[in-house]
């Protein structure tokens, strides 16, 4: 008789399709034999797995159609079963699943749409941060500003793309046609959940993008106007990036110091 | 070893919490006697989820149900699941926490759903270690809740019903009755729902889930996304006679209705046993 480690082993394999003898040791009851009652659990596995990448991935699902979307279920299902206790995490994997894949790999724009909507999801999920106050800011001495580093919200996500991942994005989500996948020069994209719990996101010009990455860098007020120096007349630098200090506390995307 | 004894708590008729009726509860305040949350869908570390239970909590006694302990499993207890449901539980302050009577992990890999334990002496003996050990770890006692199936083992040595009751006797464990689930098995696999019941001993019952089913003729499946179908309240009510007063809520998973219909509906079943209830005397929540 199989011992309980080998019924559950076997019963995993079943799940992920591997070669598995559970059969075997299912009992014959009423009108059900064994392999009706096995693709009970065989079939709930699938269905909830995909379920949740079409609820997090819903755009993506849009973008590809039924027949690539469902061709992308079952190879991400059988090289990335669910390692975590939380289906939140399920489709971490899939942006990489879409650079190595065929067909897949050869549309970028895919694994980039997939690292878009696990992007939103983060921001969803990132701790309750206090948001920084222009009152706080202006408290400060004067000296203390060189050496001040500032924090981000924990939702706030940067992210470069070289498609047009996010516009496709909001094409689908509005019910319209995706542009081309292909442009012309990178975009540079913010996300973050805003002090009322919603989930945002807008396009940045490089030089902004660059300075929040100083920040999560947890680089100085100096350092991030001396990024400025080469594009900013010098007497100019401090202005603008307080400006940008401005923008980024409505938005709340900075936390307290 | 940690020996939790205690007087059960009676809640009164509760609702599983769910996130499209987050804003409606906070704005009604809905005559609803206590709230129980998927431990897991907290396991963030915030954002609106958060935001809405903090505002909740604050009305309403909260009880932890999870559905990712694997008990069952013969892997290594998860300890790092354990640290996140232990400081959930300290930060939610619930009146008590559960889990399933199943496995859903092994070998790493996690399959998400509640996969039947054979009922062996050595599942016995597995699960009586697991969850000494559990509540060791957590510092307090767990409630078990037993899981719908769709297959018999072989190997089975023993009933469900003889097998929960073995459990308790041994592990002074108390169970989440899901009467719903006791129907489902005892469709699937032929077997008297009442006599299932009746072999466990009522003390150990903590709690009751009330749920619906799809019914496919030759079988039926555990999806808790209907409203709770006659058969279940019949045995519900049968059940509830033998019982007397144990905290009841409905547990709706999927095909979410509006919150006014499952108030209707969690009305019904307190309209179901309160007479039952009152007549024992023991009937003083709510």
């Amino acid at each position: 008789m199989a011992n309980l480690a080998s019924i559950q082993n076997e019963f995993m394999n079943l799940l992920q399709n591997k070669p598995s003898d559970l059969e075997q040791h299912v009992a014959q009851q009423g009108q059900l034999n064994a392999l009706e009652r096995l693709s009970i659990y065989t079939s709930a596995y699938r269905i909830r797995l995909t379920q949740v990448i079409e609820q997090d991935h819903e755009q993506l699902g849009k973008y590809l159609g039924d027949d690539l979307f469902d061709l992308m279920v079952k190879g991400y299902l059988k090289k990335y079963p669910s390692t975590n206790n939380s289906l939140r995490e399920f489709t971490q994997d899939l942006p990489q699943f879409l650079s190595d894949e065929t067909p897949f790999k050869k549309h970028l724009i895919l694994a980039d749409i997939a690292i878009f909507e696990r992007l939103l999801l983060r921001a969803f999920d990132a701790a309750d941060d206090l948001i920084l106050t222009a009152e706080q800011l202006e408290a400060l001495e004067q000296t203390d500003w060189p050496l001040l580093v500032l924090n981000l919200h924990s939702s706030v996500q940067l992210i470069k793309f070289n498609t047009s991942a996010v516009e496709s994005y909001q094409a689908l989500k509005s019910g319209v046609t995706p542009p081309i996948a292909e442009v012309d020069k990178s975009r540079f994209w913010l996300i973050w959940r805003t002090p009322n719990k919603v989930t945002e996101y807008k396009t940045l010009n490089e030089e902004e993008f660059n300075l929040l990455n100083l920040i999560i860098k947890k680089q100085n007020f100096s350092t991030l106007c001396q990024s400025l120096i080469k594009s900013h007349q010098h007497d100019t630098i401090a202005a603008i990036l307080i400006q940008y200090i401005n923008t980024w506390l409505a938005l709340g995307l900075l936390k307290q110091l | 070893m940690l020996k939790v004894v205690g007087m059960k708590e009676f809640l009164g008729f509760g609702l599983g919490l769910r996130s499209s009726h987050f804003e409606e509860i906070i704005q009604t305040k809905p005559d609803v006697d206590w709230f129980e949350i998927i431990s897991e869908n907290y396991m963030v570390e915030g954002g609106k989820p958060w935001y809405y239970l903090e505002k909740i909590r604050a009305d309403y006694p909260i009880v932890m149900h999870g559905v990712s302990m694997s008990i069952g499993s013969v892997e290594p207890l998860n300890l790092e699941y354990l640290d996140k449901l232990k400081l959930l539980a300290k930060k939610i302050e619930p009146k008590w926490i559960s889990d399933h009577l199943c496995f859903t992990s092994v070998g790493g890999i996690n399959s998400h759903d509640l996969l039947p334990m054979p009922y062996t002496e050595e599942s016995l003996q597995h699960l009586t270690s697991n969850i000494s050990q559990v509540q060791d770890y957590l510092g307090r006692e767990m409630i078990f809740e037993n899981v719908s199936s769709y297959l018999t083992y072989k190997e089975s040595e023993m009933s469900e019903w003889d097998f929960l009751a073995q459990l308790t006797k041994r592990t002074s464990c108390k169970f989440l009755m899901d009467v719903n689930n006791v129907y489902v098995s005892a469709r699937n696999h032929n077997f008297d729902p009442m006599l299932y019941l009746n072999t466990i001993p009522k003390d150990s019952i903590q709690q009751i889930h009330l749920a619906g089913h799809q019914d496919f003729g030759t079988h039926v499946i555990d999806t808790h996304d209907q409203d709770i179908p006659d058969p279940v309240w019949d045995l519900f009510r049968e059940y509830a006679k033998q019982l007397g007063p144990v905290s009841t809520m409905i547990e709706r998973d999927g095909n979410i209705p509006p919150l006014e219909s499952l108030l209707n509906e969690l009305a019904f079943a307190k309209n179901q046993v309160s007479d039952l209830w009152l007549e024992q005397g023991e009937f003083k929540h709510g």
